[in-house]
């Protein structure tokens, strides 16, 4: 929507605090989940009506808003429920053989997660209204106001349902590393350089962080972890300085 | 003489101020200050950076860091000795600047956005202080480097100079602000395209000025590793780099003083209530920022009083510059042929909008491009004017081949281009508009703003044409749609380029002005030897002066010829008239 959303990291740490919360409820870990996708697109609506709204001609001013944002959500988090990192355990135990190797199931799950997210919002964007109207209010908004479309709605089921989603990744995430405030901001930088690496589009989206992600994988296991959790964002920007298109084209 | 009376006396009282206040305070405060007024330096370039320039940067407080760690790594290995001592600060500011160097190469490029040179700047502090974590001992990772020997020192004495330093950094980047140069960084804020088309290297500006910042940011951390006698990652992170912008927009974006004061207000508040409310106290400044980016962007300081915008670097309009001629440059000879294009194509994935593109234009020759909507003639303009653009052929100005050079290497070889949607520097003022069309040609100065401007006949028959000779001192987005025009005329001219591109130039003018341009340019293309190339819808004012036309047709050239050759031409009639198609 070409809205840069700085506090995605932070909607992302809040659907870890979710899954959290509801692992200490002692709710089943799977109710976790859409938990947490509520509280993220809770969370984003109001932020969309109450900040993000009359900045929408001020790309500049709504990075600097949406970041502030993320803090402070950061800060809220830190309030409630203290520094220290905490963890969660998986909804998923156990391995299964793939290839012959053992892997860890709820891994697998997640590759099969990402998967569904990722293909539903491809559908969601080709096939319904919503992604019509979202696609038009995208290329021209003024057109698509003229023509009848709510832009202003638009904007808010996308903000809203973004907002859901990097709440259900956080939830979803949890599980491998551990839950701090600060958690969002590395997943940030990293989803935000490869939404960059790859142009407006889903499929190279997924090329991108197949390809950057695996980079981050062998340079953590070669070299140290430090350099691997670096390297999406350093590959991501020489590769843009080479080739400014990204990997479009 | 008369602008730097303000600023002198002002840091004047903040010098006494600086002097003075040891007396009163307590020395934890005072060490406090210390604190606030080396970060107050990097708010400081964070304003320059963001307020003038338009470069929203999470990343200074890398530089701070740098310069901090530089100065803890030199003093911890090599002890303390002034020699040391120096050397440790030139580490710093190399340090600074080669970070700097690194991070400009990767966010400033012909065609990269704003947007992305802000994640950069997000992601080289992130870098930093992960290196710093992997450091080891050597660098004292998560705890960082403390119990190194330092300059002996009084805490006082340590606030005289971190006071002395900000008045002083804040009095240099005053008068830089203010001068002739300072005023390019507002325009690249304003429009940076206009900039490079106007013969100016973007990027290499930008890079230069986070070079300039990333330098003084550093002397300022290496500042703070002294009086402090500790360091921590924490000082390069991200954390303590938004907290520079809280500074700056809760102070008052593009105003220098008000960034220091914010800097200094906040950050001596937040050493006072972080022991009783660390929380509490931080939510409060990230609402108040938010508050104040989404309700006030102006920032809090302008917005409290006018009395107080007389503190705050400004009042351009002060000094209405004399308009006079500039002598004419004698021109470099070419072979005779001022344009020369060959095969020259455009596609955009599949669609070809241009193809096969051939013709010269020499000087003293005005030359109409003519064809109905969608025949591809501003996408001609762009392929001419800027290397990068075309999918093949060749182009020569003036015997040079433009490869994919950007467009303001495009400017050197002596091209000037009009848009059809007048661009000019919306918050400059007429006088300064044009002085920046200049900075090609005469370097500004760094302190102080000239009295004169000196332009070429054609820009100021232009300015004198369409009266806006009599609007020096209005600001270029105050202007009506035609002044506008005819303003960004006047700037291209000022280039006192030898190929001009004016994509409708005279939309939006009466009838008399549109005359009155016409003469003028009908003028330079006989008497200076100027090779015009003009878009143009209105087919009477292409009679009237052009000496050949080219008619495009759906991405193709298919009439060249005299005026009268395209008047008489069945071929052109039904391309007008709809006839013809494919």
């Amino acid at each position: 929507m070409k809205i840069v959303n700085f506090a995605h990291g932070a909607f992302l740490t809040l659907g870890a605090y979710a899954g959290l919360v509801a692992g200490q409820l002692g709710l089943a870990p799977w109710f976790g989940l859409p938990l947490a996708f509520l509280a993220g697109g809770a969370c984003g609506a109001l932020v969309e009506r109450l900040v993000v709204r009359p900045l929408y001609a001020r790309p500049l001013d709504a990075i600097l808003a949406t970041w502030g944002l993320g803090i402070i959500i950061g800060q809220l988090l830190a309030l409630g429920f203290g520094r220290e990192v905490q963890f969660v355990a998986a909804p998923l135990r156990g391995t299964v053989d793939v290839l012959g190797m053992p892997y860890s199931a709820y891994r697998l799950f997640l590759v099969l997660a990402a998967l569904v997210v990722g293909g539903g919002f491809a559908l969601l964007l080709g096939g319904t209204r919503l992604g019509l109207a979202t696609r038009a209010v995208i290329m021209n908004e003024d057109l698509a106001r003229g023509l009848g479309i709510d832009a202003g709605w638009v904007r808010f089921a996308t903000y809203s349902l973004g907002s859901g989603l990097a709440g259900l990744a956080g939830a979803l995430i949890t599980p491998l590393s551990s839950v701090d405030p600060d958690m969002g901001v590395p997943w940030l930088l990293n989803a935000f350089m490869l939404v960059m690496v790859s142009g407006a589009s889903l499929a190279s989206l997924l090329a991108a962080s197949v390809l950057l992600g695996g980079a981050q994988v062998v340079i953590s296991g070669w070299a140290n972890p430090v350099l691997g959790s670096l390297s999406i964002v350093v590959l991501a920007a020489l590769l843009l300085r080479v080739r400014p298109g990204g990997l479009a084209r | 003489m008369r602008t730097l009376v303000r600023p002198v006396g002002i840091a004047a009282a903040a010098l006494a101020l600086v002097a003075f206040l040891p007396m009163l305070l307590d020395e934890y405060t005072i060490n406090i200050l210390v604190r606030s007024c080396l970060f107050a330096v990097m708010a400081l370039t964070v304003d320059v950076l963001w307020g003038y320039s338009g470069f929203l940067t999470f990343g200074q407080s890398a530089f701070f860091g740098a310069g901090a760690y530089a100065a803890a790594l030199c003093f911890t290995t090599f002890g303390y000795s002034p020699g040391i001592a120096l050397l440790s600060l030139g580490c710093a500011v190399g340090a600074a600047a080669l970070i700097a160097l690194v991070q400009g190469w990767l966010s400033f490029y012909h065609g990269a956005t704003p947007l992305y040179a802000s994640v950069v700047s997000l992601v080289v502090p992130v870098v930093a202080t992960q290196l710093l974590f992997s450091g080891g001992t050597f660098t004292g990772s998560s705890s960082g480097l403390t119990g190194y020997d330092v300059m002996d020192l009084s805490s006082e004495e340590w606030f005289y100079l971190a006071g002395a330093f900000l008045v002083l950094t804040t009095l240099c980047g005053w008068l830089f602000v203010c001068s002739d140069a300072g005023r390019v960084l507002t325009a690249l804020r304003d429009n940076e395209a206009r900039c490079s088309y106007l013969g100016l290297n973007v990027p290499m500006l930008r890079i230069a000025l986070l070079v300039a910042t990333a330098a003084v940011a550093a002397i300022a951390g290496w500042l703070y590793a002294g009086s402090s006698g500790v360091v921590a990652p924490e000082l390069t992170g991200f954390v303590l780099g938004t907290e520079a912008v809280i500074w700056v927009a809760l102070g008052g974006r593009g105003t220098l003083i008000g960034p220091v004061i914010g800097a200094v207000v906040i950050d001596v508040t937040s050493a006072y209530l972080s022991g009783s409310l660390p929380f509490l106290w931080k939510l409060i400044v990230g609402v108040a920022f938010i508050l104040v980016i989404v309700a006030l962007p102006q920032g809090l300081i302008p917005a409290i009083g006018v009395r107080l915008r007389r503190l705050l670097p400004a009042a351009p309009a002060a000094t209405i510059p004399v308009l006079v001629a500039a002598p004419t440059l004698p021109r470099a000879a070419s072979d005779g042929i001022a344009v020369d294009l060959v095969e020259v194509a455009r596609n955009f994935g599949s669609l070809a909008v241009l193809q096969g593109i051939t013709f010269q234009a020499r000087p003293g020759e005005l030359v109409s491009l003519i064809g109905p909507n969608g025949a591809g003639k501003t996408t001609l303009m762009r392929c001419l004017s800027d290397g990068t653009e075309r999918s093949g052929g060749t182009i020569r100005l003036r015997g040079h081949d433009i490869r994919r050079l950007p467009p303001h290497r495009c400017v050197a070889y002596g091209l000037g281009r009009k848009f059809q949607t007048a661009l000019v520097f919306d918050t400059l003022t007429v006088a300064e508009c044009l002085r920046i069309a200049c900075t090609r040609r005469e370097r500004p100065s760094f302190w102080r703003r000239s009295t004169m401007l000196a332009l070429p006949e054609a820009a100021l028959g232009i300015l004198r044409a369409t009266g806006i000779d009599q609007l020096l001192d209005r600001e270029a987005r105050l202007l009506s749609h035609g002044q506008k025009q005819s303003l960004e005329l006047a700037m291209v001219m000022a280039l006192d380029p030898s190929v001009v591109l004016l994509d409708e130039p005279t939309a939006g003018l009466t009838r008399p002005e549109r005359m009155r341009i016409g003469t003028i340019l009908t003028d330079l293309v006989a008497n200076n030897g100027l090779c015009l190339l003009l878009v143009e819808h209105d087919l009477d004012f292409v009679r009237e002066i052009s000496s050949r036309v080219v008619v495009l047709h759906q991405g193709r050239l298919v009439l060249d010829g005299t005026v009268g050759d395209v008047v008489a031409s069945d071929l052109v009639r039904a391309i007008y008239s709809g006839e013809l198609h494919g």
